[in-house]
């Protein structure tokens, strides 16, 4: 079954990369023609478009990349001469990333003790609050509330990942979690605070979404026989929400976190563009307003990857949680 | 069991986060200056960028030739101290500072010149990694470059042109280390080295561009250790930062915000008259536009200085003509159109009448989606224009595109009304006239000749301008050409617009410049 789910993946992936590939090139608008702007000269155009191979028909074109791609090429930007994508790519996907997981780590919990609360006084002050604060979460713009924050804290950082012209000695660009295990704190600090801020904007959707899933499941969970048991034979009340219900609940709030961190991951612009965080968000949009094909291909690739990998990674996870799965698989 | 132990750990990890991000503080900066702006660099190699954004980095690390004068537009000696040109014009010979060094310790010489400029003309030079070479055409005119002796360089044109030393006072033709550029190979464009005021330090794309003092420079040496150039794309948050002091300077606001920003403690604003126009386009190919009397009815309709209210906050200046009036050749003569309902709307009918069509005349107007320096709320211009044309007899269709997608679509003369503008490259009327209005300049891979105006009598007016050495001689065409182009009404200039920044007041020193060249060796940051 995990190899049909691995060829399924590589599949997807295919084919998600050769959509955008064709995609960019139906674009009406000559990337080259673009670049050059107000001074195009035409032997110059003719030049470039001959040698990026851009005349050829699409299905060569496909083949190069195809080939380019399966040398771990990921060619340079064409927008911003002499820049590899692929370094490019190894600072803005850990920027997203670091901001992703201090999102959930602010979504996760909170969701689950909201919703593990509103569903233990389900229909009283309580519910009612979680459920409002829910709605207010979903609906509130991320631009909107990002400028709320900065207003609100004005002691915290607005921009960047480290304050202006800081050198360091890190050799990843996860600053937060490579200055906090090799102990260089004062770093930590600084980068957790200049985090703290688009964590917190961009938690408030999944946020929303966890806590009304907790509830649910555990609304379900609570009228299983099994707790009901559980009870009879005299198990706490903590005992029977950390070992009985939550458990249980946990396999829905795990789908719904799969699922809200791939949307993180590739949805988090605007918070990344309000907060000037370098991440992979406003490097696919600027790539896509700059006509950078090659930089919109490897982006495609990239985020391709990572949705496939995070599915992947779920339907383990799942296989380990869930008994059932893994009986259905025997059978 | 497994997963409330991972609960457990994510809560204290969450926690710790919480709590240092509660303390902590950033490092002071007290001799760092620090440049907030819209966005980023795209290249830092001269000759392969003609993005705002890279210029204003470039210009503090190169220099050309010939440069601007600190105040005026005037051109004066760059890292050459002098020059002469033969009789005829067509021979140019530049005389260089003696011990004036890059960044890496190499001497400025002749041949760095010549290697200079070498890579700017030759499509096949071994150091030219990159095809794009936006400023090319402008250099087109010249035929060789060559060393004298090792401070002098001789250049030799096809034909005397007005514009040479002004072209070669622009950033592209800052002058470059060809050691660097033999080191680096394509990645001299993230290593850049020249003789200006500041050495670059490094680049981390999106976040940060950090610039130190070279302490070996020619003349005075900069105000300031370290400059950081810091992009934010959102407007509001340079305010936000300029006001708590993470950044000292914010360029390209909007008028409301800076503004705003003038009434702040701890901020002051500069303004200088900008070398810019903002126009309106009309498609003299299309008809009914190939018709005068329909352009000349649309200039009548338009109230400019209800206009410069409105879309600019009242910071901007009603326009004339095409040329700015900071900038020589600049025709005062013209009468300009002013405001006047009753005249649109009598011209318009007497057209419909003489050539037959019914009113009210459905047009398209073409705007872009992001605002411009000459166009800072482009979105507010075409609702005012759609109304202002509305009340005389047209019917207007707003059509907004990215601003990539705006200005291909209107070069291939899609259009029949659009918004533009044009900031100068150099401070000469050549660069306005001659790009935007002579016939040469229509074609669909960036004309800019976006009106598809074709005059023959302006075509040899300002022909004859470029070629002509005597800049009375020049105005006078320049003028004519203007009277010209008057009279045809293919554009409709409507506003020279300021450019406007605001700073901490502690920075003192920094001059904005008429030609938007962001300058920054004598701003220094005074006692806090």
């Amino acid at each position: 079954m995990l190899l049909q789910r691995l060829a399924q993946a590589v599949v997807t992936m295919l084919i998600a990369v050769l959509a955008i590939f064709v995609a960019v090139r139906v674009l009406p608008a000559n990337p080259v023609i673009a670049q050059f702007g107000q001074h195009a000269v035409p032997e110059k155009i003719e030049k470039e478009m001959e040698e990026r191979g851009w005349n050829k028909p699409l299905w060569q074109q496909a083949i190069a990349f195809a080939g380019q791609i399966a040398q771990g090429n990921l060619g340079e930007s064409f927008a911003r001469p002499g820049e590899k994508i692929s370094t490019r790519l190894s600072q803005a996907v850990p920027a997203t990333l670091e901001l992703t997981f201090a999102a959930m780590l602010i979504a996760i919990p909170l969701g689950v003790v909201v919703g593990t609360i509103a569903a233990l006084w389900r229909n009283s002050w309580p519910d009612w609050i979680s459920m409002a604060v829910a709605l207010l979460g979903v609906s509130i713009p991320v631009f909107f509330l990002a400028i709320c924050l900065i207003m609100a804290f004005p002691m915290m950082p607005t921009g960047s990942r480290l304050p202006p012209a800081t050198f360091h000695d890190l050799h990843t660009e996860f600053y937060f979690f490579e200055s906090l295990l090799t102990g260089n704190f004062q770093l930590a600090t600084t980068s957790a605070r200049h985090l703290m801020l688009p964590a917190i904007a961009l938690s408030t959707i999944p946020l929303a979404v966890v806590s009304r899933v907790t509830r649910n499941s555990m609304l379900e969970v609570f009228d299983a026989d099994y707790l009901r048991t559980a009870r009879a034979k005299g198990a706490g009340f903590l005992r029977v929400i950390a070992r009985h219900a939550f458990p249980n609940a946990s396999l829905s709030v795990l789908n719904i976190v799969g699922f809200q961190l791939g949307m993180l991951l590739s949805g988090a612009i605007l918070t990344e563009t309000v907060f000037n965080w370098p991440g992979l968000g406003r490097y696919v949009v600027d790539a896509i307003r700059d006509y950078d094909y090659s930089v919109v291909q490897a982006c495609a690739l990239v985020l391709a990857c990572i949705f496939v990998t995070l599915n992947l990674t779920l339907d383990v996870l799942f296989l380990l949680l869930d008994p059932r799965l893994r009986e259905g698989n025997r059978s | 069991m497994e997963f409330s132990r991972a609960f457990q750990s994510s809560c204290i990890l969450f926690c710790f986060t919480f709590l240092t991000a509660c303390g902590g503080g950033s490092p002071t900066v007290s001799d760092t200056l620090i440049y907030g702006r819209g966005g980023d660099a795209n290249a830092l190699d001269p000759i392969h960028t003609d993005i705002g954004e890279s210029v204003k980095v470039i210009v503090n690390i190169f220099e050309p030739l010939v440069a601007y004068d600190e105040e005026t537009l005037d051109l004066v000696p760059g890292v050459a101290e002098s020059w002469e040109t033969s009789e005829d014009g067509r021979e140019w010979t530049f005389k260089l500072r003696p011990n004036v060094k890059f960044h890496d310790e190499t001497p400025l010489n002749a041949e760095a010149v010549v290697f200079t400029f070498e890579r700017i003309l030759d499509p096949d030079h071994p150091h030219v990694h990159n095809n794009i070479i936006p400023y090319y055409s402008s250099y087109t005119q010249i035929e060789k470059v060559e060393a004298v002796d090792d401070l002098t360089v001789k250049f030799t044109l096809k034909q005397p042109q007005a514009t040479f030393l002004a072209n070669i006072a622009m950033f592209p033709s800052g002058i470059v280390s060809p050691t660097a550029v033999k080191k680096y190979g394509a990645d001299f464009t993230r290593h850049p080295v020249g003789t200006g005021p500041f050495q670059f330090v490094h680049w981390k794309p999106k976040q940060e561009i950090v610039l130190s003092r070279f302490d070996d420079y020619w003349g005075e040496p900069a105000g300031v250790k370290q400059v950081v150039f810091l992009p934010s794309e959102e407007s509001s948050i340079r305010v936000t930062q300029l006001k708590r002091g993470e950044i000292h300077i914010a360029d390209n606001l909007p008028p409301s915000e800076v503004d705003g920003l003038e009434k702040t403690p701890g901020v002051v604003v500069q303004s200088t008259p900008g070398i810019n126009i903002g126009y309106l386009t009309m498609q003299t190919r299309k008809p009914p536009l190939d018709k005068p009397e329909v352009r000349q009815a649309i200039c009548y309709a338009i109230d400019r200085d209800r206009l410069i209210e409105v879309a600019y906050a009242g910071h901007a200046q009603k326009a004339k003509t095409m040329v700015p009036p900071t900038l020589w050749g600049h025709s005062d003569d013209v009468p300009g159109r002013e405001f006047d309902l009753e005249k649109a709307k009598q011209l318009l009918e007497e057209a419909s009448k003489k050539y037959g069509f019914a009113l009210p005349l459905k047009l398209e107007l073409f705007v872009m989606d992001q605002p411009r320096p000459y166009m800072q709320q482009p979105r507010q211009t075409a609702i005012f224009i759609k109304d202002a044309l509305e009340k005389v007899g047209f019917q207007i269709d707003i059509i907004t595109n990215d601003i990539g997608q705006h200005f291909q679509r209107m070069t291939r003369g899609e259009h029949q009304l659009g918004l533009s503008g044009w900031s100068a490259d150099i401070a000469d009327p050549h660069n306005f006239l001659s790009t935007l209005l002579h016939s040469e300049n229509i074609n669909e891979i960036g004309g800019n000749n976006l009106s598809q105006y074709k005059n023959e009598e302006v075509d040899k007016l300002l022909d004859a301008a470029q070629f002509e050495l005597d800049q009375e001689k020049r105005t006078q065409l320049y003028k004519q050409a203007q009277r010209l182009i008057y009279e045809d009404a293919p554009v409709l200039p409507l506003v020279h617009v300021p450019v406007r920044i605001a700073q901490r007041d502690f920075v003192k020193g920094y001059k904005l410049h008429p030609s938007s060249q962001v300058r920054l060796k004598s701003a220094r940051i005074a006692e806090q």
